[in-house]
């Protein structure tokens, strides 16, 4: 397994479930450690460091499975997000000198700045467990922005979305990336992918089988058959 | 020298298989229905109780005795499931309230039977008395009895644990209940059974221990350092359950006899916080996610 | 933050009845001693604050998702550091108790940084080993008494104030005015950091600690900071303890007393940082006054207490006021609170 993100780029990463996706982007956000090899990230080893200590170096991620800090707000789980951000001392925060509370506040409007961003702008007080699945979805592709990522990976950001959901989403995928902040998408809607993706690389059982345009890769008759299962003779 | 040696080993020995007893016992109720249960030790002072009673107020025979030692606390067992537990095990936070449960549980029964026995010791005329001699080592005969007792029940309860269908069904509740109750497994019933053969083991230590070791209204203390067996052992195992059980036996003879108990126990639980440390699991279990 | 506008009345009765509540509740815990006439009362409310303060702490560690089986030790590490620094080293008691709750968070950084690496349930045994250690240290070594403890711990010395007469402490009295200026400093210092980016940390990580450990939060970081300063709170209410009664036995800080404690805190609910421990504490320790329990029958009555607790009320006595666990915003669980009182039946003049 092999592969490499350029900046500003949508790299999607594709193959049947059990590939090794989801373990792919535990390894380099910290969560395990690789069996072999190195994770670099802007010309640093980070290979075995602590997850919090590789999201401050620019890495964010999404999850498979909606994690959200279910129980609070928006805009107290976004905020959140905004945790290492602090530039105000730890005593003038505890003191709540007025350039630490003035901090706060930017921080804040910066907070809501992402929700109107990505379209969550009215639901700001809801509590994160009472939203839709897809505002859901949304939420958490926000919290992973709201730490300044460099490079964001989404972990199927689409599952059971509607058409109309998707829409937004790949919209704001897009904008994303406008932003600079590259990108690898898992996901297993083939549409969407093909149409976010500027390369692609094909995994199966936990090895990179292909790698390209995404051109190539709707042609590659390995991939096909990793999807399919081989042909019967 | 080695006379003194074997001497401990024997009396390590007795202890220790009181307290794989209990070990086992407390690991049977703490895996399958997932209570940490505190309370344990107020069945087996129970059990050493109600020996008592039998024994020196009613005057009954010692195999008697025993049977209702066993008995009664396996009766208070299936009761408290039935009316306290069996209502939490399908809430949120399970664990925990069965386990502040069996402290409130631990509570009511330490108290009551300080209230209904008195305060002081009480000792029991010895039932095997007599002492063996040989190669010039002294043992005594009821400490031999309380061994063979304790080795018989260890290993019937391993046979009916693995070979029996009640046993193989407790095993696969304490797996995953619900794949069990998919396979016509009811795991109430199978909780309920576990609380009633693991309190009918913790009275069964009371009643052999009576006649050979004092008894005395804090007798239930005895469920610390059974827990520190299982963290040691491993929770879930039921082989790290026995070796613990006996390594502490040893421990606490030889040291009593070396060192002098406060400074044993220190070293023993500093001992046991270092591997709890390395080894989260025991040194046998599997690093088990309690669900906190 | 939104300005108080002249015509808004939600806002201004919102704010008049935080003000009345808090004036209302400031009188009468200042009153109290003098209202009620035994000193037995008083040894009582003295408890209540003690008590309820060492239920926060519990809270505390228990909002980063661990829970701690030492806090009964860590209450003991405080007293018997006031004791050998006052007994033996002849500090004065006043600088004796800020010094034992400094001495119990070193002692409590020193452990955590071993203890908080672990998982929870590691975590749990863990602590539960720390609090029989302790207890064993206390009792074993002849420098903090043994098992017979130290006895003669000198009262705090008068304080002198100009034109009154000194405040001496030998009613329980102003043991009650200590007890109140210790509460009031340590709700509002973890006020502060619960209010603060420390809190929200600790909620992210009880709500999810991957999510928090993948948006930058340094779990170990924040458990340790939660752990040391729950100690050292338990601490200085140990240093308390050892002046206010005059002697320190280890077995009372033995693992039952953090059983008790835990309970002080379910009671309540401990869904509630401050509040919550402080209604448990509160009717644990005058309920059984009331129903005149004596202490042969007490831990009969806690026990069952606690299973019922369990079983019916998981969540404390504060759940049936249904309040909120994480109010929206600051004074929300307060204005229900009023509302509820004020909605309650009156006769219609």
């Amino acid at each position: 397994m092999d592969l490499d993100v350029a900046e500003s780029e949508i790299l999607g990463l594709i193959g049947p479930n059990g590939a090794g996706k989801t373990t792919f982007f535990n390894v380099i956000n910290g969560f395990l450690p690789p069996a072999s090899g190195k994770v670099l990230f802007e010309g640093r080893d980070i290979t075995g460091l602590k997850a919090h200590k590789i999201a401050r170096l620019g890495v964010s991620r999404t999850f498979q499975a909606t994690t959200l800090f279910m129980k609070i707000s928006v805009l107290d789980n976004i905020f959140t997000g905004y945790h290492m951000s602090y530039k105000t001392s730890v005593w003038e925060r505890l003191l709540r000198t007025p350039s630490a509370l003035k901090e706060e506040e930017r921080l804040k409007q910066e907070a809501m700045e992402i929700q109107k961003f990505m379209g969550l702008g009215p639901l700001k007080d809801e509590v994160a467990e009472n939203l839709s699945h897809g505002h859901q979805r949304i939420l958490g592709v926000c919290l992973a922005l709201a730490t300044h990522p460099k490079l964001l990976l989404l972990d199927e950001p689409l599952t059971g979305m509607n058409p109309v959901e998707i829409q937004t989403m790949v919209g704001l995928i897009k904008q994303i990336r406008s932003r600079g902040i590259s990108i690898i998408l898992v996901e297993h809607d083939i549409k969407a992918v093909m149409s976010l993706c500027d390369r692609i690389v094909v995994l199966n059982y936990g090895r990179k089988i292909a790698e390209g345009l995404p051109e190539e890769i709707r042609k590659n008759k390995k991939v096909v058959e990793a999807y399919l299962g081989k042909e019967e003779s | 020298m080695t006379l003194e040696i074997v001497q401990l080993i024997v009396n390590g020995l007795g202890m220790g298989l009181i307290y794989v007893l209990l070990a086992v016992g407390f690991n049977l109720i703490l895996s399958i229905p997932r209570i940490f249960f505190i309370a344990y030790g107020e069945f087996y002072l129970l059990g050493a109780y109600v020996t008592w009673a039998m024994m020196a107020r009613w005057k009954q025979p010692f195999l008697l005795s025993l049977i209702l030692a066993v008995l009664v606390p396996a009766l208070l067992g299936a009761i408290t499931y039935r009316l306290i537990f069996q209502r939490i095990q399908y809430s949120e936070r399970r664990f925990l309230a069965n386990a502040a449960a069996a402290i409130g549980l631990m509570m009511v029964l330490k108290q009551a039977a300080l209230l209904v026995f008195g305060t002081e010791s009480r000792g029991l005329p010895s039932v095997f008395p007599g002492i063996l001699k040989f190669a010039g080592v002294t043992i005594s005969v009821e400490k031999v009895v309380l061994i063979l007792f304790a080795l018989a029940v260890a290993l019937g309860l391993y046979f009916i644990l693995q070979k029996t269908n009640i046993g193989r069904a407790m095993r696969a509740v304490s797996f995953r209940a619900d794949v069990a109750s998919l396979q016509g497994v009811n795991p109430n019933r199978m909780y309920l059974a576990t609380m009633v053969l693991g309190c009918a083991i913790s009275g069964f230590a009371g009643g052999i221990m009576a006649p050979v070791f004092a008894i005395s209204p804090s007798m239930g203390a005895v469920i610390l350092p059974v827990m520190f067996i299982i963290m040691l052992g491993g929770t879930g195992s039921m082989l790290g359950a026995v070796v613990g059980g006996l390594i502490l036996g040893m421990t606490i003879a030889f040291g009593q006899y070396f060192i002098g108990s406060g400074v044993a126990q220190i070293i023993l639980y500093a001992v046991i916080g270092i591997i709890i440390f390395f080894r989260p699991g025991g040194l046998f279990g599997q690093a088990e996610e309690m669900g906190l | 933050m939104a300005k108080l506008k002249r015509w808004d009345f939600k806002q201004i009765n919102r704010l008049h009845s935080k003000l009345l509540g808090l004036f209302i509740s400031f009188v009468a815990i200042a009153a109290l001693p003098l209202l009620v006439d035994s000193p037995y009362y008083v040894h009582l409310l003295i408890m209540v604050g003690m008590n309820s303060i060492l239920a926060m702490t519990f809270i505390l560690t228990l909002r980063t998702g661990f829970v701690s089986l030492a806090n009964a030790a860590f209450w003991g590490v405080g007293a018997y550091a006031l004791t050998l620094l006052v007994t033996r080293w002849d500090l004065s008691v006043w600088l004796a108790l800020p010094a034992s709750a400094v001495i119990t968070g070193i002692v409590a950084f020193l452990v955590g940084i071993i203890l908080v690496r672990n998982a929870g349930f590691a975590f749990l045994m863990l602590t539960a080993l720390l609090g029989m250690v302790t207890v064993l240290v206390f009792g074993t070594f002849d420098v903090f008494g043994g098992y017979v403890g130290i006895v003669n711990i000198p009262a705090p010395e008068p304080i002198k104030l100009p034109f009154l007469p000194p405040i001496e402490f030998i009613s329980k009295t102003p043991y009650y005015y200590l007890m109140v200026l210790l509460f009031i400093i340590v709700v509002a210092v973890l006020s502060t950091f619960y209010a603060a980016w420390s809190g929200r940390a600790w909620r992210a990580i009880d709500l999810s600690p991957h999510l928090a450990e993948s948006l930058g939060i340094n779990l170990f970081r924040y458990r340790l900071l939660a752990f040391v300063l729950a100690s050292a709170v338990a601490g200085l209410m140990g240093g308390f303890y050892a002046c206010y009664f005059g002697a320190v036995v280890p077995s009372t800080f033995d693992i039952f007393k953090t059983f008790y404690i835990h309970i002080y805190a379910i009671l309540g609910g401990i869904g509630f940082a401050f509040l919550g421990p402080v209604i448990g504490s509160f009717i644990f320790t005058l309920v059984p006054e009331v129903l005149r329990i004596t202490k042969e029958v007490e831990p009969i009555f806690t026990g069952l207490l606690l299973i019922l607790l369990v079983m019916f009320l998981p969540d404390g006595l504060l759940s049936l006021l249904s309040l909120s666990r994480r109010p929206s915003h600051p004074g929300e669980n307060m204005e229900r609170i009023v509302r509820w009182i004020k909605a309650s039946p009156r006769p219609r003049g």
